[in-house]
């Protein structure tokens, strides 16, 4: 009988952490009801903090444990702080809002915290079936989240299709992983990448064939064009702080479990796969940037804005160097500040009668709210990527890995999108700075608001002078995906 | 550092007042451009002493290096020679005056720092361009000074007839500046350098050489000095590119009297006295630059005679004074063309001003047809307009005698058919110049009044802020001709010009000059002096005579009023066809072509593409399902074509 | 041995014909029958493959709750079935084009379907003849697969939270029973007696 030793278990501390708080918590609130829903909420954040601060003060290293199921490598580190981090300040952002506009479900702080499971169980992943249990637990918890308000209509709805369609992603998901098992006789990435790398075997057309339908389940998690069809009504109709909450974590985990699953173990098919990539990163930078032009709904137009991002994103996975995988990694912690802030932002849009997400309330922000119209405005231009804010560099790490690779018409393409994006993002700065006022917000924004919006804020505006530690850290992440 | 603070106060001064003129206030930004100015003059001043007379050879002063690109190696440097101490005398001199005098003219203003940044910021051009040590520097100083004109003509913005004479400015001094870019790009191309010395030095190997175009054989100097010189005929306001320089008097009357009395309308005639080593190797340009010089002095002085705008005869009349410092350089006589730029300059300025003077003093009133009677009312702007007038007329000990009467004689000493033509023409305009000029006085200062009543009861004298520098002008058109004779033109005149000035041995017209037949000398004084009486006649005695010589000669008249119909020309054969032409690439090539394709067709197409993009949502769960499914058949059935079908 | 691949072409047969007729068929209650046909046909694979614990576990879990929890489903909520697939033959022709297509494809790769030889190595090596199915499945479920089978198990327990979570609601206007009140109520709670005096009325 094999026995498992104190080692194997160290590396799981964060997620065991919690996996523990969540299990507690729920019994806490069972007993306890829906009215220690704000203890709760604040207790999540501590979970998570606590998980945040076990992860980070582990010696940097890689080790795979639990049979090669799970590995701790920094990579992996550096998409979970990222997804702490970024849950973390989803739930934050949350606490009014539930109060406010009773949605005082105990359980919400708890499936958060489940997502976040999962998510880290994914960037962990040295499986196919891992990847798959830890997706599933994940995206569970967010079918469930974004149907959270069941007296309202959207979010029901928005709930139901999220959950068809993600049921189909798993299918697809599920039928490339059998393909690749049945092409290749293992579901290990450390044998995947032995099975080509050792034995030069030429890969055959119904590998090739699996890796697409893999490709596919992740491409819709990551709300890539042709997968991106629930998107937009899932931002437009989830509760805002759910929206913030999807626009986050769930997309770095995603992304982060694509780089995993592709970059490594199919390392000998790059030539394949990157033409996959390409054209489905062409395909999301083209829709984000298009189909956002039209949209009256701030929440809807942040949908295509996030398809958009990943389609830049993917330009760094279609490099498949490391540079290229740095890239993706600097553009998704870049992406988590940006877009907590914009969120933050949404949620202050806020009338006497009641939450607004409609982009004709902006109007002439800057005259009744000048402080919180600098800020939209700060967060929307370095979405658009107008130097020197952070959203600049994000998309300039991409570019370059993308040119350094031989990808000129990829990142050309990029280019121009982003070009036509910043149409978008400047539209609403135009309206906040240009219209007449509409009717005014409500005045305090709240004492967590302030700080989540302070934070983001200095990030996005001062990256520019400290790069360092994130692009060394990102790089170190990005050469453990290389062997 | 002494020439290096006289070029760059006045930049300083303009950036004090440009920028911070808000921050400084209005009476800062006057005090400061006047002082740096009047610092500068006072610099300048020392600085001809100490490089005329006491003298070392030429300086040069190296700022910096400013580009460097394989053989072409150009450096920001001040050459100080002669000629440059002059010029920096004249122009800091006058245009100081100028300044403190702008302080009352522009009073009432309300953009009085932009004003006189403005002014400075010329004034540093134009010192930029006398002291360049190369082509490219002379350029830079060129293109500054045509800048600032425009800047300074176009003032009052608001007034349309200022803006078209501003860009008319501008653009006729373009088509000089292509000439001119072109002589420097020939220059380069013949010398392998543009610095002065480089190119001066190799200057008598290159002459008499010829080069090959489009099957002809020309002389490299000529073509080169040619087009140099079309460059100067275009700063100078030389027939044909004379026509911007009367509408350049919609600027403010001080700025007219900085173009066209020490700076810009000058360059020109620096230009060719800088170049005189090249275009003393080059004669068939000289015998062009005589006979251009000669005409436009003439055709000058026939059109001022029937201006009735104060400001406009004063304009063909610096015109005409330019045409005579052309012929000068063009007979050889490149001291005698300084000489009268230095002492033009005072007596053009004063006339120039004076006539502000009695601008202000009628309330703004331009026209002479409502003016007269007021000289007892204005009695300091009185006397020195007529010491303005006789120093342009050439009468005896007033500057203008020296330096203009020099350059008939000098004509007609250089013995050739253009020195003929040139004298001819010359004493022809010296007649007209004495006419207009006292037809100027006249009409604006004698005979029963007709200014409109309440005008007349207002005239005035003008403050002492503007009667100082009339009178310092003044004193400069009695002294400077006398002051400078010598040195300039006399005896003195080796010494005091060195190498600045190169005249082939054999070629000391100025010698000649001074050895022509006593009618000679006498004829320019005799000519002035029966201008002079004939004005008289016209004006005071019988003023019925002007209207009858105008209607029974009303041909001759008109056509002189139109002067010569150059304005008409023009636009029958450049500016309509050019409109014509730019009209069509504007509404046929840019409109519908490149903007329809370009900018606004691409809006269209992303418009209507994000239209389809957003029609794609369309909320049915099927439809998206469908979108996946068929996506992930594209993306298999992309891939088999990419691998060929089988195995990769 | 061609009894095994009689059954084994009988069962895939009969295995995708109904999985095709769960589609095809008019009637849902249909449907749901032939999803039970197709477990029972996948289950007899799995069998013919020697694994019999989950042949059993198919037609236990399956049939037994799935299956007949779908059938509960169908036959108590009032669905109107021909309404919904009013969509269905609309589009029927982009369906079956994308089915075709990715068919062919398919078939592509099996005409190039290669086993190499090594593949035997990675895959799992087979459970000892001595040791029966299921105790292969328990030795290595808490074993090589532990972290899995705790994942499963907060997966299933997340299913279960936002099962409860979105049917879970108190609403207004609906009566609910209270064993503890009921069982608590005293007569005093209920009844009142009144004096009535003749003549008055209550």
């Amino acid at each position: 009988m094999q026995t498992f030793l104190y080692e194997d278990i160290v590396p799981l501390f964060p997620e065991l952490t919690v996996a523990t708080a969540a299990i507690v918590l729920l019994m806490v609130g069972v007993f306890r009801g829906d009215r220690s829903t704000r203890s709760l909420v604040w207790a999540a954040i501590l979970a998570l903090a606590g998980a945040l601060a076990i992860l980070v003060q582990e010696p940097e290293r890689s080790v795979i444990v639990l049979r090669g199921m799970f590995v701790a490598d920094p990579f992996a580190l550096f998409a979970k702080v990222l997804i702490l981090v970024g849950s973390g300040f989803a739930l934050v952002m949350s606490i009014s809002y539930i109060e406010r506009e009773a949605m005082d479900r105990f359980e919400y702080p708890i499936l958060i915290l489940f997502a976040t499971l999962g998510m880290m169980m994914m960037v962990s992943a040295n499986n196919l079936i891992s990847l798959y249990v830890g997706l599933e637990l994940q995206s569970l918890a967010l079918y469930v989240v974004a149907a959270l308000r069941r007296d309202s209509l959207r979010s029901t709805e928005a709930g139901l299709k999220y959950f068809v369609l993600g049921a189909l992603s798993s299918g697809l998901l599920l039928y490339g992983c059998s393909l690749i098992y049945g092409f290749t006789g293992t579901t290990s990435f450390d044998a995947l990448t032995d099975v080509f790398t050792e034995r030069g075997t030429q890969p055959s057309l119904g590998l090739l064939i699996g890796l697409i339908f893999l490709i596919a389940g992740l491409a819709f998690k990551v709300s890539a064009v042709p997968f991106h069809m629930w998107t937009p009504d899932v931002y437009e109709g989830a509760p805002t702080p759910v929206t913030a909450f999807f626009a986050v974590a769930p997309k770095v985990a995603a992304m982060a479990l694509f780089l995993r699953a592709i970059i490594a173990p199919f390392a000998e098919l790059t030539g394949q796969w990157q033409q996959v990539i390409v054209l489905i990163s062409i395909a999301s930078m083209l829709l984000g940037a298009f189909a956002a032009i039209h949209q009256t709904n701030i929440k809807r137009l942040m949908a295509y804005s996030s398809i958009g991002h990943m389609g830049f994103a993917l330009v760094g996975l279609a490099a498949g160097t490391p540079e290229g995988v740095r890239g993706v990694l600097i553009y998704l912690a870049i992406y988590v500040a940006m877009n907590v802030g914009t969120f933050a932002c949404i949620l202050c849009m806020r009338q006497k009668d009641g939450m607004v997400e409609s982009i004709a309330d902006l109007s002439g922000l800057s005259r009744n709210h000048p402080v919180r119209a600098a800020f939209f405005a700060l967060f929307l231009f370095s979405l658009a990527g107008i130097p020197p804010l952070a959203g600049f560099f994000a998309k300039f790490y991409i570019f370059v890995a993308a040119v350094n690779a031989g990808l000129y018409a990829l990142a050309i393409i990029g280019v121009l999108a982003s070009v036509v994006g910043a149409y978008y993002y400047l539209r609403i700065v135009k309206i906040m700075y240009f219209d007449a006022p509409a009717e005014p917000f409500v005045r305090p924004i709240g004492g967590e608001m302030t700080v989540v919006l302070g934070v983001t804020g200095a990030f996005t505006l001062f990256y520019v002078f400290y790069p360092a530690p994130l692009v060394a850290a990102a790089q170190t992440a990005a050469y453990a995906l290389f062997p | 550092m002494l020439y290096a603070a006289i070029v760059f106060l006045p930049l300083l001064g303009a950036i004090a007042a440009g920028l911070f003129g808000r921050l400084i206030g209005v009476r800062a930004s006057q005090l400061v451009t006047c002082l740096a100015l009047t610092l500068s003059g006072v610099l300048a001043t020392y600085g001809l002493y100490e490089t005329a007379v006491v003298g070392p050879d030429k300086q040069q002063i190296v700022l910096f290096t400013w580009i460097v690109s394989g053989d072409f190696d150009v450096s920001w440097t001040l050459r100080i020679d002669t000629l440059t101490a002059v010029m920096l005398f004249t122009v800091t001199v006058i245009s100081s005056i100028i300044h403190w005098y702008s302080i009352g003219y522009m009073a009432h203003d309300p953009h009085i720092p932009r004003f006189f940044a403005y002014l400075s910021l010329f004034t540093f051009a134009m010192l930029m361009l006398v002291t360049a040590d190369n082509f490219l520097q002379l350029y830079f100083g060129w293109e500054g000074v045509g800048l600032c004109s425009y800047f300074l003509i176009g003032f009052w913005y608001d007034r349309p007839s200022a803006n078209a004479a501003a860009i008319k400015a501008f653009v006729v001094n373009r088509v000089g500046d292509f000439g001119f870019a072109l002589g420097i790009m020939a220059v380069f191309f013949t010398f392998n350098s543009i610095n002065f010395d480089t190119v001066f030095a190799g200057a008598p190997a290159v002459a008499g050489k010829t080069f090959e175009f489009l099957g002809a054989e020309y002389d490299i100097l000529t073509v080169t000095t040619l087009l140099l010189f079309i460059g100067a005929m275009g700063k100078s306001a030389q027939v044909p590119l004379h026509t911007w320089l009367p509408d350049a008097m919609e600027g403010p009357t001080p700025v007219s009297a900085l173009i066209h009395a020490a700076t810009m309308v000058t360059a020109g005639v620096f230009l060719v006295a800088r170049c005189s080593p090249l275009f003393e190797y080059a004669p068939t340009t000289l015998a062009f630059v005589t006979v251009i010089g000669a005409f436009t002095a003439f055709f000058a002085a026939t059109v001022g005679l029937v201006q009735n705008d104060i400001k406009r005869v004063i304009a063909y009349s610096t015109c005409s004074q330019l045409g005579y410092m052309f012929f000068a350089c063009g007979v050889g006589a490149y001291s005698v063309a300084i000489f009268h730029l230095f002492t033009h300059a005072f007596f053009k300025a004063l006339l120039f001003l004076g006539s502000g003077s009695v601008i202000h003093g009628f309330s703004d009133e331009q026209d002479m047809r409502r003016m007269g009677g007021v000289w007892r009312k204005m009695p300091v702007t009185y006397a020195v307009m007529w010491v303005g007038s006789l120093a342009l007329a050439g009468v005896p000990f007033f500057a203008g005698y020296y330096s203009k009467d020099l350059i008939i004689e000098s004509a007609f000493a250089a013995g050739t058919e253009v020195g003929y033509l040139a004298f001819y023409l010359g004493v022809g305009a010296a007649l007209l110049t004495a006419f207009y000029s006292w037809r100027l006085l006249f009409m604006t200062f004698h005979g029963p009044t007709r200014a409109h009543h309440e005008v007349y009861e207002h005239v005035h004298e003008s403050p002492k802020i503007m009667t100082v520098p009339l009178l310092l002008l003044a004193v400069g058109a009695l002294f400077a001709g006398v002051a400078g004779y010598d040195a300039f033109v006399g005896d003195g005149r080796a010494a005091f010009w060195r190498e600045a000035i190169l005249v082939l041995p054999g070629r000391d017209v100025i010698e000649a000059a001074h050895h022509v037949p006593l009618w000679v000398k006498l004829l320019p004084i005799a000519i002035a002096l029966a201008g002079i009486a004939l004005a008289w006649q016209f004006y005071i005695r019988r003023t019925e005579l002007p209207g009858a010589l105008a209607k029974t000669h009303a041909d001759l008249y008109t056509f002189l009023l139109n002067k010569w119909y150059f304005d008409e020309l023009y636009d029958a054969i450049f500016v309509r066809p050019t409109k014509f032409l730019g009209r069509l690439l504007w509404h046929g090539g840019d409109g519908r072509i490149i903007d329809g394709f370009g900018p606004n067709g691409i809006a269209q197409v992303v418009i209507q593409l994000a239209r389809r993009a957003s029609l794609l949502q369309t909320g049915y769960l099927y439809h998206y399902a469908f979108a996946m499914l068929i996506g992930v058949a594209v993306l298999v059935t992309w891939l088999f074509t990419r691998t060929g079908g089988g195995a990769p | 041995m061609i009894i095994p691949e009689i059954a084994f072409y009988l069962f895939s047969v009969v295995a995708i014909a109904s999985a095709f007729m769960v589609v095809a068929a008019r009637n849902p209650v249909h449907s749901v029958l032939f999803l039970i046909l197709t477990f029972f046909n996948a289950a007899g694979l799995f069998v013919l493959l020697g694994a019999e614990f989950l042949a059993m576990i198919l037609v236990i879990v399956y049939v037994g709750a799935v299956a007949v929890l779908f059938l509960f489903v169908v036959m108590m909520l009032d669905i109107n079935f021909v309404e919904l697939r009013q969509g269905f033959l609309q589009y029927m022709p982009v369906g079956v084009a994308i089915g075709i297509v990715l068919l062919i494809e398919l078939v592509f790769v099996l005409g190039t379907w290669v086993i190499v030889p090594e593949a035997k190595v990675f895959a799992e090596a087979p459970p000892p003849a001595n040791v029966t199915n299921t105790h292969a499945l328990g030795q290595i479920l808490y074993t090589e697969y532990v972290y899995l089978f705790q994942a499963a198990g907060l997966v299933l327990l997340v299913a279960m939270v936002g099962a409860i979570v979105l049917t879970l609601r108190t609403r207004e206007g609906v009566r609910r029973q209270s064993a503890f009140a009921q069982t608590h109520r005293r007569r005093e709670d209920a009844i009142e007696i009144k004096k009535v005096l003749p003549g008055q009325g209550a």
